[in-house]
Protein backbone atom coordinates (compact mmCIF):
# COMPACT_ATOMS: atom_id res chain seq x y z
CA UNK A 1 0.00 0.00 0.00
CA UNK A 2 1.24 3.47 -0.84
CA UNK A 3 2.13 5.53 2.20
CA UNK A 4 2.71 9.27 2.53
CA UNK A 5 5.18 11.27 4.60
CA UNK A 6 5.18 15.00 5.18
CA UNK A 7 8.57 16.67 5.70
CA UNK A 8 9.50 20.08 7.10
CA UNK A 9 12.80 21.83 6.33
CA UNK A 10 13.90 24.97 8.19
CA UNK A 11 17.64 24.72 8.85
CA UNK A 12 18.64 28.09 7.34
CA UNK A 13 17.23 30.43 4.64
CA UNK A 14 14.50 28.10 3.49
CA UNK A 15 11.23 27.10 5.08
CA UNK A 16 9.75 24.28 3.04
CA UNK A 17 7.15 21.55 3.32
CA UNK A 18 6.86 18.54 1.06
CA UNK A 19 4.77 15.42 0.79
CA UNK A 20 6.27 12.31 -0.78
CA UNK A 21 4.99 8.81 -1.30
CA UNK A 22 6.67 5.59 -0.24
CA UNK A 23 7.32 5.00 -3.94
CA UNK A 24 9.49 8.07 -4.18
CA UNK A 25 7.03 10.42 -5.86
CA UNK A 26 7.44 14.03 -4.77
CA UNK A 27 3.82 15.18 -4.62
CA UNK A 28 4.55 18.71 -3.43
CA UNK A 29 7.53 20.81 -2.41
CA UNK A 30 6.45 24.31 -1.35
CA UNK A 31 8.90 26.81 0.00
CA UNK A 32 9.57 30.33 1.08
CA UNK A 33 13.12 31.68 1.09
CA UNK A 34 14.30 34.39 3.46
CA UNK A 35 16.44 36.95 1.68
CA UNK A 36 19.02 38.86 3.71
CA UNK A 37 19.40 42.60 3.09
CA UNK A 38 21.95 43.52 0.41
CA UNK A 39 25.55 43.28 1.51
CA UNK A 40 24.77 41.37 4.72
CA UNK A 41 24.54 37.73 5.73
CA UNK A 42 21.65 35.70 7.07
CA UNK A 43 20.47 36.84 10.48
CA UNK A 44 19.22 33.74 12.33
CA UNK A 45 16.53 35.46 14.34
CA UNK A 46 15.15 37.43 11.41
CA UNK A 47 15.17 34.31 9.25
CA UNK A 48 13.21 32.47 11.93
CA UNK A 49 10.65 35.30 12.08
CA UNK A 50 10.26 35.06 8.33
CA UNK A 51 9.76 31.28 8.65
CA UNK A 52 7.08 31.76 11.31
CA UNK A 53 5.27 34.24 9.11
CA UNK A 54 5.32 32.02 6.03
CA UNK A 55 4.78 28.62 7.68
CA UNK A 56 0.94 28.49 7.49
CA UNK A 57 0.82 29.38 3.80
CA UNK A 58 3.69 27.04 2.85
CA UNK A 59 2.11 24.16 4.75
CA UNK A 60 -1.31 24.79 3.21
CA UNK A 61 0.18 24.96 -0.30
CA UNK A 62 2.11 21.71 0.19
CA UNK A 63 -0.97 19.86 1.39
CA UNK A 64 -3.19 21.26 -1.34
CA UNK A 65 -0.76 20.62 -4.20
CA UNK A 66 -0.18 17.02 -3.09
CA UNK A 67 -3.92 16.22 -3.10
CA UNK A 68 -3.20 13.86 -0.20
CA UNK A 69 -5.81 14.14 2.57
CA UNK A 70 -4.08 14.95 5.87
CA UNK A 71 -5.64 11.84 7.39
CA UNK A 72 -3.58 9.67 5.02
CA UNK A 73 -0.21 10.98 6.20
CA UNK A 74 1.70 8.14 7.92
CA UNK A 75 4.46 10.17 9.54
CA UNK A 76 5.78 13.71 9.90
CA UNK A 77 9.50 14.30 9.42
CA UNK A 78 11.52 17.38 10.30
CA UNK A 79 15.10 18.56 9.98
CA UNK A 80 16.44 18.21 13.52
CA UNK A 81 19.81 19.69 12.46
CA UNK A 82 22.41 20.78 11.71
CA UNK A 83 21.51 24.42 11.24
CA UNK A 84 20.67 27.69 12.92
CA UNK A 85 18.93 27.24 16.27
CA UNK A 86 16.09 29.75 15.88
CA UNK A 87 15.30 28.48 12.37
CA UNK A 88 15.42 24.82 13.37
CA UNK A 89 13.02 25.43 16.21
CA UNK A 90 10.35 26.78 13.83
CA UNK A 91 10.35 23.57 11.80
CA UNK A 92 10.47 21.52 14.99
CA UNK A 93 7.39 23.20 16.41
CA UNK A 94 5.43 22.92 13.17
CA UNK A 95 6.28 19.22 12.80
CA UNK A 96 5.60 18.38 16.43
CA UNK A 97 2.23 20.11 16.36
CA UNK A 98 1.23 18.34 13.17
CA UNK A 99 2.35 14.92 14.37
CA UNK A 100 0.43 15.34 17.62
CA UNK A 101 -2.68 16.54 15.81
CA UNK A 102 -2.58 13.74 13.22
CA UNK A 103 -1.50 11.19 15.85
CA UNK A 104 1.34 9.88 13.70
CA UNK A 105 5.03 9.24 14.44
CA UNK A 106 7.53 12.07 14.38
CA UNK A 107 10.74 11.37 12.46
CA UNK A 108 13.90 13.46 13.01
CA UNK A 109 16.06 13.77 9.90
CA UNK A 110 19.64 14.94 9.48
CA UNK A 111 19.60 17.72 6.90
CA UNK A 112 22.84 16.60 5.21
CA UNK A 113 21.72 12.98 4.99
CA UNK A 114 18.51 14.41 3.49
CA UNK A 115 20.44 16.09 0.66
CA UNK A 116 22.24 12.84 -0.10
CA UNK A 117 19.26 10.47 0.03
CA UNK A 118 17.07 12.75 -2.08
CA UNK A 119 19.98 13.08 -4.53
CA UNK A 120 20.17 9.28 -4.79
CA UNK A 121 16.44 9.04 -5.36
CA UNK A 122 16.48 11.64 -8.13
CA UNK A 123 19.69 10.62 -9.91
CA UNK A 124 19.25 6.88 -9.49
CA UNK A 125 22.72 6.57 -7.96
CA UNK A 126 23.18 3.63 -5.62
CA UNK A 127 26.50 4.03 -3.84
CA UNK A 128 28.14 7.28 -4.88
CA UNK A 129 31.01 9.37 -3.62
CA UNK A 130 29.06 12.50 -2.72
CA UNK A 131 30.17 16.10 -2.95
CA UNK A 132 27.88 18.07 -0.64
CA UNK A 133 28.35 21.75 -1.35
CA UNK A 134 26.10 24.39 0.15
CA UNK A 135 26.09 27.33 2.51
CA UNK A 136 26.41 25.04 5.50
CA UNK A 137 28.54 22.20 4.13
CA UNK A 138 31.52 21.37 2.00
CA UNK A 139 32.11 17.66 2.43
CA UNK A 140 33.13 14.63 0.47
CA UNK A 141 31.13 11.68 1.71
CA UNK A 142 30.75 8.00 1.03
CA UNK A 143 28.78 5.22 2.65
CA UNK A 144 30.48 2.47 4.62
CA UNK A 145 29.87 0.52 7.79
CA UNK A 146 26.22 1.55 8.10
CA UNK A 147 26.72 5.30 7.94
CA UNK A 148 27.58 8.10 5.60
CA UNK A 149 31.24 8.88 6.32
CA UNK A 150 33.19 12.05 5.77
CA UNK A 151 36.31 11.52 3.64
CA UNK A 152 37.19 15.16 3.20
CA UNK A 153 35.87 18.59 4.01
CA UNK A 154 36.66 22.26 4.20
CA UNK A 155 38.88 23.20 7.10
CA UNK A 156 37.30 26.63 7.32
CA UNK A 157 34.68 28.28 5.08
CA UNK A 158 32.17 26.30 3.06
CA UNK A 159 32.01 26.76 -0.69
CA UNK A 160 28.68 28.56 -0.28
CA UNK A 161 30.17 30.93 2.27
CA UNK A 162 33.12 31.65 -0.01
CA UNK A 163 30.81 32.64 -2.88
CA UNK A 164 28.40 34.56 -0.64
CA UNK A 165 31.10 36.50 1.14
CA UNK A 166 32.76 37.42 -2.13
CA UNK A 167 29.43 38.53 -3.57
CA UNK A 168 28.56 40.54 -0.48
CA UNK A 169 31.93 42.25 -0.60
CA UNK A 170 30.86 43.39 -4.04
CA UNK A 171 27.54 44.62 -2.62
CA UNK A 172 25.26 41.76 -3.68
CA UNK A 173 22.64 40.12 -1.45
CA UNK A 174 23.21 36.48 -0.44
CA UNK A 175 22.88 33.87 -1.71
CA UNK A 176 25.27 35.04 -4.46
CA UNK A 177 26.17 31.77 -6.22
CA UNK A 178 24.00 32.46 -9.21
CA UNK A 179 25.26 36.02 -9.71
CA UNK A 180 28.87 34.84 -9.52
CA UNK A 181 28.23 32.05 -12.02
CA UNK A 182 26.79 34.57 -14.47
CA UNK A 183 29.54 37.11 -13.86
CA UNK A 184 32.18 34.44 -14.41
CA UNK A 185 31.10 33.75 -17.98
CA UNK A 186 33.74 35.09 -20.32
CA UNK A 187 35.97 36.23 -17.45
CA UNK A 188 39.76 35.94 -17.48
CA UNK A 189 41.99 33.95 -15.19
CA UNK A 190 44.10 35.50 -12.43
CA UNK A 191 46.21 33.45 -10.09
CA UNK A 192 44.66 32.84 -6.66
CA UNK A 193 45.76 30.60 -3.76
CA UNK A 194 45.01 26.92 -4.35
CA UNK A 195 44.85 25.16 -0.99
CA UNK A 196 44.40 21.40 -0.95
CA UNK A 197 45.55 19.81 2.29
CA UNK A 198 45.43 16.07 1.94
CA UNK A 199 41.74 15.23 1.52
CA UNK A 200 40.66 18.64 2.72
CA UNK A 201 40.43 22.13 1.31
CA UNK A 202 40.80 25.57 2.81
CA UNK A 203 39.07 28.61 1.33
CA UNK A 204 40.01 31.38 3.74
CA UNK A 205 43.20 32.39 1.89
CA UNK A 206 41.34 32.34 -1.40
CA UNK A 207 38.61 34.61 -0.02
CA UNK A 208 41.07 37.14 1.35
CA UNK A 209 43.08 37.20 -1.88
CA UNK A 210 40.01 37.60 -4.06
CA UNK A 211 38.64 40.46 -1.96
CA UNK A 212 42.02 42.18 -2.20
CA UNK A 213 41.98 41.64 -5.95
CA UNK A 214 38.52 43.21 -6.21
CA UNK A 215 39.61 46.17 -4.08
CA UNK A 216 42.65 46.56 -6.30
CA UNK A 217 40.43 47.20 -9.31
CA UNK A 218 40.24 43.79 -11.00
CA UNK A 219 36.78 43.38 -12.53
CA UNK A 220 34.14 41.38 -10.67
CA UNK A 221 33.91 39.29 -13.82
CA UNK A 222 37.57 38.24 -13.73
CA UNK A 223 37.56 37.69 -9.99
CA UNK A 224 34.40 35.57 -10.20
CA UNK A 225 35.87 33.49 -13.00
CA UNK A 226 39.15 32.98 -11.17
CA UNK A 227 37.49 32.12 -7.87
CA UNK A 228 35.28 29.54 -9.56
CA UNK A 229 38.11 27.96 -11.50
CA UNK A 230 40.29 27.76 -8.41
CA UNK A 231 37.76 26.71 -5.79
CA UNK A 232 35.94 24.21 -7.99
CA UNK A 233 39.22 22.61 -9.09
CA UNK A 234 40.09 22.20 -5.41
CA UNK A 235 36.85 20.40 -4.58
CA UNK A 236 37.07 18.33 -7.78
CA UNK A 237 40.56 17.29 -6.77
CA UNK A 238 39.61 16.16 -3.28
CA UNK A 239 36.55 14.36 -4.65
CA UNK A 240 38.83 12.62 -7.13
CA UNK A 241 41.04 11.56 -4.25
CA UNK A 242 38.05 10.04 -2.44
CA UNK A 243 36.97 8.32 -5.65
CA UNK A 244 40.42 6.79 -6.16
CA UNK A 245 40.61 5.85 -2.50
CA UNK A 246 37.23 4.13 -2.27
CA UNK A 247 37.18 2.68 -5.77
CA UNK A 248 33.50 3.57 -6.10
CA UNK A 249 31.89 3.94 -9.52
CA UNK A 250 29.58 6.92 -9.07
CA UNK A 251 29.97 10.60 -8.20
CA UNK A 252 27.07 12.82 -7.20
CA UNK A 253 26.87 16.54 -6.39
CA UNK A 254 24.18 17.74 -3.98
CA UNK A 255 23.51 20.96 -2.08
CA UNK A 256 22.86 24.47 -3.32
CA UNK A 257 26.12 24.85 -5.24
CA UNK A 258 25.24 21.71 -7.26
CA UNK A 259 23.26 24.11 -9.44
CA UNK A 260 26.50 25.59 -10.79
CA UNK A 261 27.14 24.31 -14.32
CA UNK A 262 30.87 24.92 -14.33
CA UNK A 263 31.23 22.82 -11.19
CA UNK A 264 29.31 19.91 -12.65
CA UNK A 265 31.24 20.19 -15.89
CA UNK A 266 34.54 19.87 -14.02
CA UNK A 267 33.24 17.01 -11.94
CA UNK A 268 32.05 15.18 -15.06
CA UNK A 269 35.50 15.42 -16.62
CA UNK A 270 37.06 14.25 -13.36
CA UNK A 271 34.73 11.25 -13.00
CA UNK A 272 35.30 10.32 -16.64
CA UNK A 273 39.01 9.83 -15.98
CA UNK A 274 38.05 7.04 -13.61
CA UNK A 275 35.18 5.71 -15.77
CA UNK A 276 32.77 6.67 -13.02
CA UNK A 277 29.28 8.02 -13.64
CA UNK A 278 28.55 11.56 -12.51
CA UNK A 279 25.25 13.32 -11.79
CA UNK A 280 24.10 16.48 -10.06
CA UNK A 281 20.93 16.80 -8.13
CA UNK A 282 18.32 18.46 -10.41
CA UNK A 283 18.20 22.24 -10.06
CA UNK A 284 14.79 22.33 -8.41
CA UNK A 285 15.95 20.06 -5.59
CA UNK A 286 19.63 20.93 -5.22
CA UNK A 287 19.00 23.63 -2.63
CA UNK A 288 17.34 23.14 0.74
CA UNK A 289 13.81 21.77 0.44
CA UNK A 290 11.15 19.80 2.27
CA UNK A 291 11.46 16.88 -0.16
CA UNK A 292 14.91 15.92 1.21
CA UNK A 293 13.38 15.69 4.67
CA UNK A 294 10.16 13.95 3.62
CA UNK A 295 11.94 11.30 1.54
CA UNK A 296 14.63 10.58 4.13
CA UNK A 297 11.87 10.66 6.74
CA UNK A 298 10.14 7.88 4.83
CA UNK A 299 13.37 5.84 4.67
CA UNK A 300 13.92 6.25 8.41
CA UNK A 301 10.30 5.65 9.34
CA UNK A 302 10.11 2.51 7.20
CA UNK A 303 13.11 1.11 9.04
CA UNK A 304 11.64 1.91 12.43
CA UNK A 305 13.36 5.15 13.46
CA UNK A 306 10.96 7.65 14.90
CA UNK A 307 10.57 9.37 18.23
CA UNK A 308 7.77 10.22 20.66
CA UNK A 309 6.48 13.74 20.07
CA UNK A 310 7.60 14.91 23.52
CA UNK A 311 11.21 13.99 22.65
CA UNK A 312 11.35 16.41 19.75
CA UNK A 313 14.38 18.69 19.97
CA UNK A 314 16.84 20.37 17.64
CA UNK A 315 20.58 19.81 17.24
CA UNK A 316 22.46 22.74 15.77
CA UNK A 317 25.66 20.75 15.35
CA UNK A 318 24.67 17.29 14.26
CA UNK A 319 27.28 15.65 12.10
CA UNK A 320 25.98 13.24 9.52
CA UNK A 321 28.60 10.61 10.33
CA UNK A 322 26.92 9.78 13.64
CA UNK A 323 23.60 8.94 11.96
CA UNK A 324 22.79 5.26 11.45
CA UNK A 325 21.22 4.43 8.10
CA UNK A 326 19.41 1.12 8.61
CA UNK A 327 17.58 1.56 5.30
CA UNK A 328 20.88 1.07 3.47
CA UNK A 329 21.78 -2.32 4.88
CA UNK B 1 69.23 11.47 -8.87
CA UNK B 2 69.13 12.85 -12.36
CA UNK B 3 67.09 15.88 -13.20
CA UNK B 4 67.92 16.11 -16.87
CA UNK B 5 64.73 16.34 -18.86
CA UNK B 6 63.92 13.52 -21.16
CA UNK B 7 65.86 10.94 -19.20
CA UNK B 8 62.83 9.31 -17.74
CA UNK B 9 61.58 8.09 -21.10
CA UNK B 10 58.39 6.29 -20.26
CA UNK B 11 59.23 2.67 -20.95
CA UNK B 12 56.57 0.33 -22.20
CA UNK B 13 55.44 -0.40 -18.68
CA UNK B 14 52.15 -1.56 -17.31
CA UNK B 15 49.75 0.80 -15.70
CA UNK B 16 49.27 -0.57 -12.20
CA UNK B 17 47.31 2.19 -10.65
CA UNK B 18 45.40 5.28 -11.59
CA UNK B 19 45.50 7.54 -8.57
CA UNK B 20 43.76 10.83 -8.10
CA UNK B 21 46.75 12.72 -9.38
CA UNK B 22 49.04 10.33 -11.09
CA UNK B 23 49.30 7.27 -13.29
CA UNK B 24 51.61 4.67 -11.81
CA UNK B 25 53.34 2.38 -14.27
CA UNK B 26 55.75 -0.40 -13.58
CA UNK B 27 58.88 -0.58 -15.71
CA UNK B 28 62.61 -0.82 -15.42
CA UNK B 29 65.24 1.82 -14.83
CA UNK B 30 68.77 0.81 -15.70
CA UNK B 31 67.92 -2.77 -15.04
CA UNK B 32 66.08 -2.13 -11.79
CA UNK B 33 62.40 -2.64 -11.22
CA UNK B 34 61.00 0.88 -11.12
CA UNK B 35 57.80 2.78 -10.62
CA UNK B 36 57.04 5.67 -12.97
CA UNK B 37 54.77 8.19 -11.34
CA UNK B 38 53.37 10.61 -13.92
CA UNK B 39 51.17 13.47 -12.92
CA UNK B 40 49.04 13.58 -16.05
CA UNK B 41 47.30 16.82 -17.01
CA UNK B 42 43.91 17.04 -15.33
CA UNK B 43 41.57 18.40 -17.94
CA UNK B 44 39.10 19.86 -15.49
CA UNK B 45 41.67 22.37 -14.27
CA UNK B 46 42.72 25.38 -16.32
CA UNK B 47 45.99 24.45 -18.04
CA UNK B 48 47.83 27.40 -16.50
CA UNK B 49 46.83 26.30 -13.01
CA UNK B 50 47.23 22.60 -13.71
CA UNK B 51 50.74 22.88 -15.15
CA UNK B 52 52.08 24.79 -12.22
CA UNK B 53 50.50 22.46 -9.66
CA UNK B 54 51.85 19.34 -11.34
CA UNK B 55 55.35 20.76 -11.65
CA UNK B 56 55.39 22.10 -8.15
CA UNK B 57 54.24 18.84 -6.61
CA UNK B 58 56.67 16.79 -8.66
CA UNK B 59 59.61 18.90 -7.53
CA UNK B 60 58.33 18.90 -3.99
CA UNK B 61 57.92 15.14 -3.91
CA UNK B 62 61.46 14.60 -5.21
CA UNK B 63 62.96 16.93 -2.62
CA UNK B 64 60.98 15.68 0.29
CA UNK B 65 61.51 11.97 -0.37
CA UNK B 66 65.21 12.72 0.06
CA UNK B 67 64.66 14.75 3.19
CA UNK B 68 62.43 12.14 4.75
CA UNK B 69 65.01 9.46 4.10
CA UNK B 70 67.63 11.64 5.74
CA UNK B 71 65.38 11.86 8.79
CA UNK B 72 65.33 8.07 8.98
CA UNK B 73 61.96 7.47 7.34
CA UNK B 74 61.66 4.62 4.90
CA UNK B 75 60.71 5.84 1.45
CA UNK B 76 61.48 4.63 -2.08
CA UNK B 77 64.80 5.59 -3.66
CA UNK B 78 64.40 8.23 -6.25
CA UNK B 79 66.05 7.34 -9.56
CA UNK B 80 65.13 10.24 -11.83
CA UNK B 81 62.88 13.18 -12.48
CA UNK B 82 61.46 14.36 -15.79
CA UNK B 83 59.95 17.72 -15.01
CA UNK B 84 58.39 18.54 -18.39
CA UNK B 85 56.39 15.33 -18.07
CA UNK B 86 55.90 15.76 -14.32
CA UNK B 87 57.26 12.26 -13.89
CA UNK B 88 59.32 10.67 -11.15
CA UNK B 89 61.07 7.35 -11.46
CA UNK B 90 61.59 5.56 -8.18
CA UNK B 91 62.30 2.29 -6.53
CA UNK B 92 59.51 -0.24 -6.70
CA UNK B 93 58.58 -1.12 -3.15
CA UNK B 94 57.17 -4.65 -3.11
CA UNK B 95 54.66 -4.05 -0.41
CA UNK B 96 50.95 -3.60 0.09
CA UNK B 97 49.07 -0.48 0.86
CA UNK B 98 48.15 -0.28 4.51
CA UNK B 99 44.66 0.63 3.26
CA UNK B 100 44.30 -2.83 1.72
CA UNK B 101 45.77 -4.67 4.69
CA UNK B 102 43.89 -3.01 7.52
CA UNK B 103 40.93 -5.37 7.29
CA UNK B 104 43.03 -8.54 7.42
CA UNK B 105 45.69 -7.75 10.03
CA UNK B 106 45.50 -9.58 13.35
CA UNK B 107 44.89 -7.33 16.32
CA UNK B 108 48.50 -7.48 17.50
CA UNK B 109 49.76 -6.91 13.95
CA UNK B 110 47.52 -3.90 13.52
CA UNK B 111 48.62 -2.52 16.87
CA UNK B 112 52.25 -2.88 15.87
CA UNK B 113 51.71 -1.38 12.41
CA UNK B 114 49.87 1.69 13.67
CA UNK B 115 52.32 2.23 16.48
CA UNK B 116 55.11 2.28 13.89
CA UNK B 117 53.00 4.60 11.76
CA UNK B 118 52.71 6.97 14.72
CA UNK B 119 56.43 6.82 15.44
CA UNK B 120 57.29 7.59 11.82
CA UNK B 121 54.85 10.49 11.72
CA UNK B 122 56.43 11.92 14.87
CA UNK B 123 59.90 11.42 13.44
CA UNK B 124 58.97 13.37 10.31
CA UNK B 125 57.52 16.15 12.41
CA UNK B 126 60.51 16.28 14.71
CA UNK B 127 62.67 16.64 11.62
CA UNK B 128 60.49 19.54 10.48
CA UNK B 129 58.61 17.66 7.77
CA UNK B 130 54.88 17.67 7.30
CA UNK B 131 53.85 14.84 5.00
CA UNK B 132 50.65 16.56 3.90
CA UNK B 133 48.90 13.41 2.69
CA UNK B 134 49.06 10.83 5.45
CA UNK B 135 46.34 8.42 4.39
CA UNK B 136 46.48 4.65 4.62
CA UNK B 137 46.88 4.57 0.82
CA UNK B 138 50.20 6.35 1.09
CA UNK B 139 51.83 3.90 3.46
CA UNK B 140 53.19 0.68 1.99
CA UNK B 141 53.80 -2.26 4.28
CA UNK B 142 56.57 -4.69 3.43
CA UNK B 143 56.95 -7.29 6.12
CA UNK B 144 56.79 -5.23 9.26
CA UNK B 145 58.34 -2.17 7.68
CA UNK B 146 56.36 0.85 6.64
CA UNK B 147 57.38 2.84 3.56
CA UNK B 148 56.02 6.33 3.07
CA UNK B 149 55.18 7.57 -0.41
CA UNK B 150 53.34 10.40 -2.14
CA UNK B 151 55.17 13.45 -0.75
CA UNK B 152 53.72 15.90 -3.28
CA UNK B 153 51.83 17.88 -0.64
CA UNK B 154 54.57 17.85 1.96
CA UNK B 155 56.27 20.87 3.42
CA UNK B 156 59.12 21.95 5.63
CA UNK B 157 57.54 23.23 8.78
CA UNK B 158 57.85 23.16 12.54
CA UNK B 159 54.43 24.69 13.14
CA UNK B 160 52.21 22.85 15.56
CA UNK B 161 49.23 23.60 13.33
CA UNK B 162 50.80 21.85 10.33
CA UNK B 163 51.72 18.78 12.31
CA UNK B 164 48.20 18.65 13.70
CA UNK B 165 46.79 18.85 10.16
CA UNK B 166 48.78 15.70 9.37
CA UNK B 167 47.26 13.85 12.32
CA UNK B 168 43.82 15.17 11.52
CA UNK B 169 44.01 13.64 8.06
CA UNK B 170 45.04 10.27 9.47
CA UNK B 171 42.12 10.44 11.84
CA UNK B 172 39.70 11.49 9.10
CA UNK B 173 40.86 8.62 6.89
CA UNK B 174 40.60 6.06 9.66
CA UNK B 175 37.18 7.19 10.84
CA UNK B 176 35.88 7.72 7.30
CA UNK B 177 37.30 4.66 5.57
CA UNK B 178 38.08 2.12 8.27
CA UNK B 179 35.37 2.82 10.87
CA UNK B 180 35.52 -0.65 12.41
CA UNK B 181 39.14 -0.37 13.52
CA UNK B 182 39.52 3.40 13.68
CA UNK B 183 39.55 3.82 17.44
CA UNK B 184 42.01 1.03 18.16
CA UNK B 185 44.25 2.13 15.29
CA UNK B 186 44.27 5.72 16.51
CA UNK B 187 45.10 4.65 20.04
CA UNK B 188 48.12 2.70 18.81
CA UNK B 189 49.14 5.48 16.48
CA UNK B 190 48.99 8.11 19.18
CA UNK B 191 50.94 5.88 21.54
CA UNK B 192 53.66 5.55 18.91
CA UNK B 193 53.61 9.26 18.22
CA UNK B 194 53.95 10.13 21.91
CA UNK B 195 56.81 7.69 22.40
CA UNK B 196 58.80 9.34 19.61
CA UNK B 197 57.86 12.99 19.98
CA UNK B 198 57.58 13.04 23.76
CA UNK B 199 54.36 13.28 25.73
CA UNK B 200 54.47 17.02 26.00
CA UNK B 201 54.76 17.66 22.29
CA UNK B 202 52.16 14.98 21.63
CA UNK B 203 49.69 16.67 23.96
CA UNK B 204 50.20 20.01 22.28
CA UNK B 205 49.66 18.53 18.82
CA UNK B 206 46.54 16.73 20.03
CA UNK B 207 45.16 19.94 21.51
CA UNK B 208 45.78 21.71 18.21
CA UNK B 209 44.05 18.87 16.38
CA UNK B 210 40.95 19.34 18.52
CA UNK B 211 40.95 23.05 17.82
CA UNK B 212 41.15 22.42 14.04
CA UNK B 213 38.22 20.06 14.28
CA UNK B 214 36.16 22.64 16.07
CA UNK B 215 36.97 25.24 13.43
CA UNK B 216 35.81 23.29 10.41
CA UNK B 217 33.25 20.90 11.67
CA UNK B 218 30.01 22.57 12.20
CA UNK B 219 30.51 25.23 9.63
CA UNK B 220 27.34 27.22 9.62
CA UNK B 221 25.30 29.16 7.20
CA UNK B 222 25.85 32.90 7.34
N1 LIG C 1 57.47 3.36 -5.11
C1 LIG C 1 56.40 2.60 -5.16
N2 LIG C 1 56.47 1.28 -5.00
C2 LIG C 1 55.38 0.49 -5.06
N3 LIG C 1 54.15 0.94 -5.28
C3 LIG C 1 53.99 2.26 -5.44
C4 LIG C 1 55.09 3.16 -5.39
N4 LIG C 1 54.63 4.40 -5.61
C5 LIG C 1 53.30 4.28 -5.78
N5 LIG C 1 52.89 3.00 -5.68
C6 LIG C 1 51.51 2.50 -5.79
O1 LIG C 1 50.71 3.44 -6.51
C7 LIG C 1 49.71 4.00 -5.68
C8 LIG C 1 49.54 5.49 -5.97
O2 LIG C 1 50.76 6.17 -5.74
P1 LIG C 1 50.77 7.66 -5.17
O3 LIG C 1 50.06 7.67 -3.89
O4 LIG C 1 52.16 8.13 -5.18
O5 LIG C 1 49.94 8.40 -6.31
P2 LIG C 1 48.61 9.28 -6.23
O6 LIG C 1 48.16 9.58 -7.58
O7 LIG C 1 48.86 10.39 -5.32
O8 LIG C 1 47.60 8.27 -5.61
P3 LIG C 1 46.36 8.58 -4.64
O9 LIG C 1 45.49 9.49 -5.35
O10 LIG C 1 45.76 7.22 -4.43
O11 LIG C 1 46.97 9.15 -3.40
C9 LIG C 1 50.15 3.70 -4.28
O12 LIG C 1 49.07 3.61 -3.40
C10 LIG C 1 50.88 2.37 -4.44
O13 LIG C 1 49.96 1.30 -4.47
MG1 LIG D 1 48.59 8.45 -2.87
Amino acid sequence: MKRFVLGVESTAHTFSVSIVSSEGEILSNSKSVYKAPEGSGIHPFEASQSHIASAPAVLAAAVETSKVPLGEISAVAYAMGPGLGPCLRVGGVVARTLAAKLEVPLVPVNHAVGHIELGCLLTGMKDPVVLLVSGGHTMIISHSGGRWRVLGESLDLTLGQLLDQLGRHHGLASPCGRAIEEAAMGGGYRRLPYAVKGNDVSFSGLLTASKTMLDGGTSFKDVSYSVQETAFAMVAEVTERALAFTGKREVMIVGGVAANRRLSEMMTVMAGRHSAAMASSPLEYSGDCGAQIAWTGWLAYSSGSWIPVQDAKVRQSWRLDVVDTPWRS
Amino acid sequence: MSTRPGEAEPLPGTLIYRGAEADITLGTWQGLGAVFKSRKPLRYRLPALDDSIRRQRTVREAEMIEQAKRAGIRAPFLYAMDLPRATLVMEYVRGDRLRDLVGSLRTDEAEDAFERFGRSAARMHTAGIMHGDLTTANVLMKGKDLFFIDFGLSARTDRLEDHAVDLRLIKETLVGAHPGVAQAALDSLFRGYASEAGTQRFRSVLRQLKSIERRGRYARVE
